[in-house]
């Protein structure tokens, strides 16, 4: 089997009711990420994409189901489960008065490296984002697009298998985001990695991710390569359309 | 280790950055001790400058007059100040309203007069017997009061503080008087007995003359003294006391920027990041409960090194510390983990740093004031007095106090040691069980 179509995420039948919620946020979904996949997961406000990640990344624990990351169950394994992947939340997760390379230590401690190894991923993480002139100032004085990269170097300090990517991109600018999308093509690339990426660009999954699904009301409506899915449905020229079709044109709080 | 170290790091590193929270941590604790210190010296008159201002009209010029004014002056218990003879009761009202005078005092005309004369007819009547009652004039009009005027603001034991002392004033005052009378009528007296007995022809003046100074001699006194454990101690002063009354106020302030530390982890996403990493939820609350020590214990430093060297610059006596300074680091090391562990339940109870920053204050002011930080626990009614009991700051007070002051050992303080230990794992047990219940669901 090609190592690079080997399955690095597994979600099994994933339920889950919050204590505040009347309906189901998830109803049995299934999730497969292969190594060498970018999966995007499109929804809109409030279907459920935040809730699946989450559980994913052992955030949340379901109430049914079970998730394996190249498997190894996280909520059984937590250490070995959590050292397998990073997660890029959609707030920016870093210290503000800290500086980059303090941000970049902690973290990076605190997923077990240290010495000439931290010293070294650290390097590499400030080249890949473009930081490294910045590397001593203080996160608070960076632009939006500043500190969304360094917030998707975080996840990768200690090179994970699998990351979960929940809107990397909001709010900033042509050239951040372009940045940050060339760096997830190059990551994709590397043997055995995969990635788990939600967005509300359509644009953006289409131009980077291998499978896509659209869930909407805690449940998978359809998963499939966007292009695939573009040329299965009449009438649909893109993945917005696909997606207007399948999640209607009502707004969500 | 290195994730506990890291995070330790991290903590103290977020801390030196943040300046209020800083000026909180240090400054307010520092200044506590140094103003609350220096007022207190003058209240409990330590350095013998009082700052009560009493008006003192001495309307008499007589002996009682002039004895008021010395013995009021000697004292040292108030700042006499002497206002013209001329001034009646009305004027000294005027003055104290105004705010000039805490207390005002006139002795009325004619005073020393109208005592002598009532003494020496007390003591004539002593002489006489009912059948020549006659001899003696009984129609002696009561001497005139001595007025004492009160600012309204004045405290009710400062008020009490100066009235006895006038009290002891007036029956010293009264002594003398006595004496002096009991001096000049006695041999008068005891010659006309005499006479009356032995007949005419006896000489006057066998009887011999009484030194009326015999009425000053003092023969009861007493004797103030501290009843310290290892025997009797000198009088603790004003920095004994507000040292570590201060510093355990201060420690327990580090809720503030140690609960906002949580919040604002969970508000700015990185909390979301931290439970997604392979290290246990133990590992980040004792990062923070320990960082947040070694804060508390270089706080009580200062405030330890102000009481030393700073306060004596002031005026005020040098802070002693007993001689168990090892019971003393743990009592303070017990301390600080009683606040963290409140601290890290604050941070994970609340939803927002406002919450923290309005609740966190206020509970420890009041427990501070439970506890006797502001107020001596005996002072307090004794429902307060029973309440006080549960107050982590009265735990770290009696504590510190008894070590500083009492000679306490480590076996005296050990019930306060349980306590403030027992505090500590009770409230970081609740919050990591919280934070552990907030990673997963």
């Amino acid at each position: 089997m090609d190592p690079q179509l080997s399955p690095l995420l597994v979600a099994r039948n994933l339920w889950k009711t919050y204590p505040s919620g009347a309906d189901p946020a998830l109803r049995g979904i299934d999730i497969t990420v292969n190594a060498g996949e970018i999966f995007g997961l499109l929804g809109p406000n409030g279907a459920g994409k935040t809730t699946a990640i989450s559980i994913m990344s052992s955030l949340l624990r379901p109430d049914a189901g079970s998730v394996t990351i190249n498997g190894v169950d996280p909520f059984r394994f937590p250490a070995r489960g959590k050292s397998l992947f990073g997660l890029v939340p959609q707030d920016i997760a870093l210290y503000p008065t800290l500086t980059v390379v303090e941000n970049f230590r902690y973290f990076g401690k605190l997923y077990g490296l240290k010495g000439r190894e931290l010293d070294r991923r650290i390097r590499e993480c400030l080249a890949v984002v473009g930081l490294e002139a910045r590397a001593d100032r203080r996160v608070e004085t960076f632009s939006g697009g500043m500190k969304r990269r360094a917030n998707l170097a975080v996840a990768i300090l200690h090179d994970p298998k699998l990351i979960f990517l929940d809107e990397p991109t909001v709010g900033i600018d042509a050239q951040s985001r372009n940045m940050i999308l060339e760096e997830l093509i190059r990551l994709r690339a590397m043997p055995g990695r995969g990635m788990i990426y939600t967005t509300h660009y359509m644009e953006e999954a289409e131009q980077i991710c291998s499978r896509v699904a659209i869930i909407d009301e805690g449940e998978i409506r359809i998963t499939g390569t966007p292009a695939e899915l573009v040329a299965q449905n009449d009438g649909c020229r893109n993945l917005g359309d696909l997606f207007l079709r399948l999640t209607g044109k009502r707004l969500r709080d | 280790m290195g994730k506990l170290f890291a995070t330790i790091h991290k903590e103290l590193l977020l801390l030196f950055r943040d300046r209020a929270g800083l000026l909180v941590l240090f400054l307010m604790p520092a200044a506590l001790v140094v103003i609350v210190s220096l007022v207190q010296e003058n209240v409990l008159q330590t350095t013998g400058e009082s700052g009560i201002r009493v008006l003192f009209v001495d309307r008499d010029r007589e002996l009682l007059g002039k004895t008021f004014e010395e013995q009021l002056t000697a004292s040292g218990a108030v700042q006499v100040v002497k206002g013209s003879d001329e001034m009646d009761g009305e004027a000294a009202r005027k003055a104290l309203a105004d705010g000039e005078f805490q207390f005002g005092i006139i002795v009325p005309e004619g005073l020393t007069e109208a005592v002598q004369k009532r003494v020496e007819q007390q003591i004539r009547s002593a002489f006489h017997s009912d059948s020549d009652a006659d001899a003696v004039d009984t129609a002696l009009p009561e001497p005139p009061s001595l007025t004492v005027y009160f600012d309204p603001l004045v405290q009710g034991v400062f008020r009490a503080a100066v009235l006895n002392a006038l009290h002891r004033v007036l029956l010293t005052a009264e002594m003398e008087m006595k004496a002096i009378a009991f001096s000049q009528v006695v041999p008068g007296e005891a010659d006309r007995i005499l006479q009356t007995l032995m007949g005419p022809s006896f000489p006057e003046g066998l009887f011999p003359r009484v030194d009326p100074a015999w009425g000053r001699e003092r023969l009861l006194a007493i004797q103030a003294r501290q009843a310290g454990r290892g025997g009797f101690l000198t009088l603790p002063s004003s920095v004994q006391q507000n040292v570590p009354a201060w510093a355990l106020f201060g420690m327990f302030f580090i809720v503030v920027p140690l609960g906002g530390s949580i919040i604002n982890e969970r508000q700015g996403g990185t909390l979301k990041r931290l439970m997604t990493l392979p290290v246990p939820s133990s590992v980040l609350l004792l990062g923070k409960v320990l960082a947040f020590v070694l804060i508390c214990l270089l706080q009580f430093g200062v405030i330890l090194l102000i009481g030393i060297y700073l306060m004596p610059m002031l005026g005020t006596a040098e802070l002693e510390m007993g001689t168990s300074y090892g019971t003393i680091a743990l009592v303070v090391v017990s301390a600080a983990l009683a606040a963290s562990g409140y601290g890290i339940l604050l941070g994970v109870v609340a939803t927002t740093y406002e919450q923290v920053s309005m609740f966190g204050p206020v509970s420890i002011v009041i427990a501070a004031a439970l506890g006797g930080i502001m107020i001596p626990v005996y002072a307090m009614p004794e429902l307060m007095q029973e309440i006080s009991r549960f107050s982590p700051l009265g735990w770290g007070l009696n504590a510190l106090t008894d070590l500083f002051a009492r000679e306490g050992t480590f076996r005296t303080v050990l019930p306060e040691i349980a306590f403030l230990l027992t505090f500590a794992a009770g409230t970081m047990t609740a919050g990591w069980w919280r934070f552990r219940r907030m990673r997963i669901e």
